[in-house]
């Protein structure tokens, strides 16, 4: 573990510091795991709303003419084709059709876009736009300086509304705005990565303090808790949502991790593309499926999975989910014939063998 | 919050009750509030011999996977089967319906080994 001295600190720390917030270190920041405990914070995002701190994840900002053509040779989905104030999940990938990062980009302006970048990538990131860095392409590091807060829940448009300027409830899912929070500027997101409606606030470091405690202090009685990363990450995997370094990694690419949703093959050129569409074409890669385990010991990452006596892959992240009437949820790295839904496979836990049934993800879906 | 004057306590965050030559064992609330929301315990078979201070088990909470280690040795002669459907009564009440297993002892003097009240506090306030 690094110590704490080496440790970077967002402009929230002091808020989490006075809630008495667990804090652990995740990716190269001091950051919140809980606050009143992870199920407590699921239950209150999955039926009110809950505020988190993710002001450890990058913010570049991307300028000029030539953005959207030189993005779109370093990333797997459109850039170009974004509406204004549009956001958009993306992948860059590496030339073995591997995953650098899974990100999001936001198109504030004609020629200006934001890109959000996972926080332990975000050097790697940083180091990868600036080593393709095309003309006509400027780019600015906003890594630590500014804070995103995110509300994410069935009550965000309720709770949030009263405190921006922007109309929330006519924003649509994946678009973004220019406005105020508290009467400071902030970029206003129908963002998140819980699988529940809610927004993500882009703002300046020096204002993220009481942008935060201001939300808390209006809003707690009407059910807004604030919530770590703990519970952000079963959240996540019960929605689907793939986590770096588990889902993807530089090995695990978008056509294995369950991206190709996102991957435009239409693209004539970028970056993994060759490795991608054979991938597709030959169809015998191992993949990334969803387990339900049968029984209450919970799957974790690395344990060997198998069908009947074959070792056919390993688990990348493990939960028990409330939201999935308590079981026990994975997902699962596996060979092509164990990938089928229905199909029951076995996760060895300290050398049993326990039942898991594949099942589609998203585990779990809120209701429309 | 004190320690229950009428236990002792092992460095590994265990309790144990002694009554007569049988030792009901749980983890301590210091434990069960650094672990969070406790969602599985795996505990050995009734019958089986445990050695004091061996590692017979696991503790889940939502986020992590920890050795439980038994304070004191013997046969296991009960398990707490409610744990199976209420893992969180180990986060609710660690002292009481959290309870994990009991052992008749092998070796009564294992006591020795094992920590006062007043001990044990300090080694939980750091």
């Amino acid at each position: 573990m690094t110590a704490s001295t080496d440790l970077r600190r967002t402009a929230l720390y002091g808020e989490h510091v006075k809630a008495g917030a667990r804090l652990v270190p995740f990716a190269g920041f001091e950051m919140p795991v809980q606050y009143a405990g992870i199920l407590k914070e699921h239950d209150a995002v999955r039926h009110r709303a809950g505020l988190f701190d993710l002001s450890h994840m990058g913010q570049f900002m991307l300028e000029g003419p030539n953005v959207a053509q030189w993005a779109d040779t370093l990333t797997i989905n459109a850039v170009g084709t974004m509406k204004p104030m549009q956001a958009r999940y993306n992948i860059f990938c590496n030339p073995q059709g591997g995953a650098h990062d899974d990100t999001i980009f936001y198109r504030l302006e004609n020629d200006r876009w934001m890109l959000v970048v996972n926080g332990a990538n975000a050097d790697k990131m940083w180091d990868h736009l600036n080593a393709n860095l095309a003309e006509g392409v400027r780019l600015e590091n906003l890594h630590g300086r500014n804070a995103l807060i995110a509300i994410q829940g069935p009550k965000s448009v309720e709770l949030l509304q009263p405190h921006v300027d922007i109309d929330l409830a006519s924003m649509k899912y994946y678009f973004c705005a220019q406005g105020n929070a508290y009467g400071r500027p902030a970029i206003i997101a129908r963002t998140g990565y819980t699988g529940e409606d809610g927004f993500e606030l882009f703002v300046s470091g020096d204002h993220a303090p009481e942008i935060w405690s201001n939300l808390l202090r209006d809003e707690s009685a009407n059910g807004l808790e604030p919530c770590g990363l703990g519970a952000r990450d079963v959240l996540r995997l019960e929605a689907g949502m793939p986590l770096y370094g588990h889902e993807l990694t530089e090995e695990i690419g978008p056509v294995q991790g369950g991206q190709q949703w996102a991957l435009k093959m239409s693209k004539p050129e970028f970056i993994g593309r060759n490795v991608l569409a054979e991938q597709l074409e030959r169809d015998d890669y191992p993949r990334i499926v969803g387990l339900v385990m049968a029984g209450r010991a919970p799957a974790r990452e690395g344990y060997k999975v198998f069908l009947g006596d074959r070792e056919v892959g390993e688990v990348r992240s493990g939960s028990m989910a409330p939201s999935v009437e308590n079981k026990n949820i994975a997902t699962a790295l596996v060979a092509k014939d164990a990938a089928t839904v229905g199909t029951t496979l076995a996760v060895e836990i300290r050398g049993t063998k326990h039942d898991a049934t594949v099942v589609n993800l998203p585990f779990y879906k809120r209701a429309k | 919050m004190a320690q229950p004057a009428d236990l002792l306590y092992s460095k590994e965050h265990e309790w144990v009750k002694v009554e007569g030559d049988t030792a009901t064992v749980g983890i301590t609330d210091y434990a069960q509030n650094s672990l969070g929301d406790i969602v599985y315990v795996e505990l050995p078979k009734v019958g089986k011999q445990i050695d004091q201070f061996g590692n017979i088990g696991v503790v889940e909470s939502v986020k992590a996977v920890s050795d439980l280690f038994t304070p004191i040795g013997g046969e296991v002669v009960e398990v707490n089967n409610g744990l199976d459907a209420d893992p969180a009564a180990v986060n609710r009440d660690p002292y009481g319906a959290g309870w994990l297993f009991k052992v008749k002892l092998k070796d009564a003097s294992e006591k020795s080994n094992l920590l006062s009240p007043d001990d044990y506090e300090k080694i939980a306030q750091d």
